[in-house]
C-alpha cells in the first residue's frame, strides 16, 4: 500500500529530514511510525499526501509514484486516503454532519447517498445524537471521532492518523486506538503516526520508529485482528 | 463537477456572504466607494462630452454662392446634394438672396422702407447660401476646402477657431475621462482584492482541510467566487443607486436654472433614461467581474498544499 525506496528528503537550508528511508506497509496492515519531535514523521506523512515530493528516491501509495502525479490528480490521491490529524482540523463553520459530508461531496457523491451513508458513519463512532453541533460544542474527543469519521465515510483503503491522541485524555486515547484497531481488522491499511511510546507498546502492531530522518528499527506486530465492525 | 455538486457550493457561497457578514461589509463598502467615484467620473466625461457637442453642433458654416449667379432649381438642388455628398456633412440648407432679406427684415422691422430699396432682385445686395452643418468637426479644414471647391461658391465662413477649441477641450475631457476611469478601475481591483485576500486568509485553515480531504482547486473556488460575484453585484446595486439618485438630483437642479446657464445646462445635460442603462449594466457586470476575479486570484496562494 506504501512504499519508500531509498527515499531522502532535504529541505531548503540543507535541512535533512529523511536520509535513505525504506519502508513498506502492505495493504490491510496497521502500523505504527514512532519517533520524538523533529524526527522526521511529519515529512514521511507529507511525502504520502504529497505535499512535499522526496528529494532522493520514490515514495509509491496504491502503486503510484506520487512524484510523477500531476499537480491537479493530487486531490485524486487524496481521495484514496483518510487523514486524522491532531488538531482535528474541522471547519469550524460546519457542524459535525457537515463536516463529514464535506469528504463525500468533494468526490461529487449524490446527495441521496451521503444523507445515507453520514449518520451510519457518525454512528460507527458513537456520534450519532452530536450530528447537528458545531466543533466548537464539542469536546476534544468527540472532535477527533468527527475527525475519524470523515476519514472514514468515503471507504477509503488507507486511513493515515497524525498523533491521533495528542490533543486527548489518555482514556480516549486508548478508545481512539480501539477504533483504529476496528477499521484495521476490516482489511483498511492504517498507519498511526505518534511519538507515545506507552501507546504503541499497548497494541501490539508493527512499530517503525524513525530518528534523525532515518528508520532506526521495524519490528512487525504479533497480535491478530478481531472481529469486523466497520 | 457535477448538478447536485454546484447547488451545494453556489448555496455554500450565498451562505458564505451572511456568515462572514463583516468581511461581506467591508467588500461590499470598498467596492461601493470604488464604483460611486468610477460612475462620478463617467458621468461628468458623458456630460462634458455631450456639452462640447452640443456648443460644437450650434456653429453652422455658411457657403456664400457668386451673387452673378442666377442658379435654376435643378442647380441649386444639384450643389445641394453635392454639398451632402462631403465626408462629415451632416445637413445643409439652401438661403436665396430673398430669404436673407426676410429674415433682416424680420430682425428690423422698424427699417422696412430701407429693406423695400433692394426690392427687386436685382437690387438686393445679398448673397444666397448655403447653411451647413458639420458632423465631423475635427476635420474643418478639409471640409471646407472641399466646400470652397465647388461650382458658383465664393466664399466659406467657418468658426474655425473655435471648432477648435471645442474639439481640443473634448478630446482633452474624453480621453481624461477614460484614464480617470482606467486608473479608479485598477484602484477597485486591487482594493477590492486586498479585501478580499483578508477574507480568504481568515479562512486559510478552512481551505487547507478542504485540499487535505482530496477537493479540487475548482471545487474550493467555486463557492468564493460566488460569495465574490455576490460582493460585486451588491455593490454595483448600491453604487447604482447612489449614483443615480444623486445624478437624478443634480438634473433635477440643473433644469430650474435660468438665463446663459439654464440655456445650456438644459440643451446639453443628459438626462438620467440616457444614462441608466449605461451605468446600471456596467456597474453590474464590473462589480460581478472585479469580485469573482478578486477572489479567485486572492485565494490560488493558499491552494498549493
Amino acid at each position: 500500500m506504501i512504499r519508500f525506496e531509498h527515499v531522502s528528503k532535504v529541505y531548503p537550508g540543507d535541512h535533512l529530514a529523511l536520509e535513505d528511508v525504506n519502508i513498506h506497509i502492505r495493504k490491510g496492515e496497521f502500523a505504527f511510525v514512532l519517533g520524538h519531535s523533529g524526527a522526521g514523521k511529519s515529512t514521511f506523512l507529507k511525502m504520502i499526501l504529497r505535499e512535499e515530493k522526496p528529494t532522493e528516491g520514490a515514495v509509491f501509495v496504491n502503486g503510484q509514484d506520487v512524484a510523477r502525479i500531476r499537480e491537479r490528480d493530487i486531490p485524486y490521491l487524496r481521495r484514496q486516503m483518510g487523514v486524522v490529524f491532531q488538531d482535528f482540523r474541522l471547519i469550524p463553520s460546519m457542524t459535525a454532519y457537515e463536516n463529514v459530508a464535506f469528504a463525500m461531496r468533494v468526490t461529487n457523491i449524490p446527495e441521496k447517498k451521503i444523507c445515507q451513508r453520514v449518520p451510519y458513519v457518525l454512528d460507527l463512532v458513537g456520534l450519532g445524537d452530536k450530528a447537528d453541533s458545531l466543533p466548537e460544542a464539542m469536546s476534544g474527543g468527540e472532535q477527533q471521532r468527527v475527525a475519524l469519521a470523515r476519514a472514514l465515510v468515503h471507504s477509503p483503503q488507507l486511513i493515515i492518523a497524525d498523533e491521533p491522541t495528542g490533543n486527548i485524555d489518555p482514556e480516549l486515547s486508548f478508545e481512539m486506538m480501539e477504533l483504529l484497531s476496528a477499521i484495521n481488522s476490516v482489511g483498511i491499511t492504517v498507519v498511526v503516526v505518534t511519538h507515545e511510546h506507552e501507546l504503541v507498546h499497548r497494541f501490539h502492531q508493527r512499530v517503525i520508529t524513525i530518528d534523525h530522518g532515518h528508520v532506526i528499527s521495524d519490528v512487525p506486530g504479533a497480535q491478530l485482528h478481531e472481529e469486523p465492525t466497520v | 463537477m457535477n448538478w447536485s455538486s454546484f447547488k451545494y457550493l453556489t448555496r455554500q457561497g450565498l451562505h458564505n456572504l451572511a456568515a462572514n457578514r463583516l468581511m461581506t461589509l467591508a467588500g461590499v463598502g470598498v467596492l461601493t466607494a470604488c464604483l460611486v467615484i468610477t460612475g462620478v467620473a463617467t458621468l461628468f466625461t458623458m456630460n462634458v462630452d455631450s456639452l462640447v457637442a452640443y456648443l460644437g453642433s450650434q456653429n453652422e458654416t455658411i457657403v456664400y454662392l457668386d451673387p452673378a449667379w442666377d442658379g435654376t432649381d435643378e442647380e441649386i438642388a444639384q450643389l445641394n446634394s453635392d454639398i451632402l455628398a462631403i465626408p462629415g456633412v451632416a445637413g445643409a440648407t439652401y438661403y436665396s438672396k430673398r430669404d436673407v432679406l426676410e429674415e433682416y427684415r424680420g430682425y428690423m422691422e422698424e427699417y422696412a422702407d430701407l429693406w423695400d430699396e433692394f426690392e427687386p432682385d436685382e437690387e438686393n445686395p445679398f448673397k444666397a447660401n448655403f447653411s451647413v452643418v458639420i458632423r465631423d468637426l475635427e476635420n474643418l479644414d478639409g471640409i471646407c476646402a472641399q466646400l470652397r471647391a465647388l461650382p458658383h461658391v465664393v466664399k466659406v465662413n467657418a468658426a474655425e477657431e473655435m471648432t477648435y477649441i471645442f474639439v481640443s477641450v473634448q478630446s482633452v475631457i474624453t480621453i481624461a475621462g477614460y484614464v480617470l476611469v482606467a486608473v479608479l478601475a485598477v484602484v477597485s481591483i486591487v482594493v477590492i482584492s486586498n479585501t478580499i485576500r483578508l477574507s480568504v486568509y481568515a479562512r486559510r485553515r478552512e481551505i487547507n482541510i478542504m485540499k487535505y480531504v482530496g477537493a479540487t482547486n475548482g471545487f474550493i473556488r467555486w463557492p468564493f467566487f460566488v460569495e465574490g460575484v455576490g460582493v460585486g453585484l451588491l455593490s454595483a446595486v448600491l453604487a447604482g443607486a447612489i449614483v443615480l439618485a444623486a445624478y437624478a438630483g443634480l438634473v433635477q437642479a440643473s433644469g430650474q436654472l435660468t438665463g446663459f446657464w439654464g440655456t445650456l445646462l438644459g440643451a446639453s445635460v443628459l438626462p438620467v433614461s440616457r444614462v441608466w442603462y449605461i451605468i446600471l449594466p456596467a456597474f453590474l457586470l464590473g462589480g460581478a467581474v472585479v469580485g469573482g476575479l478578486g477572489s479567485v486570484t486572492s485565494i490560488r496562494k493558499h491552494l498549493n498544499v
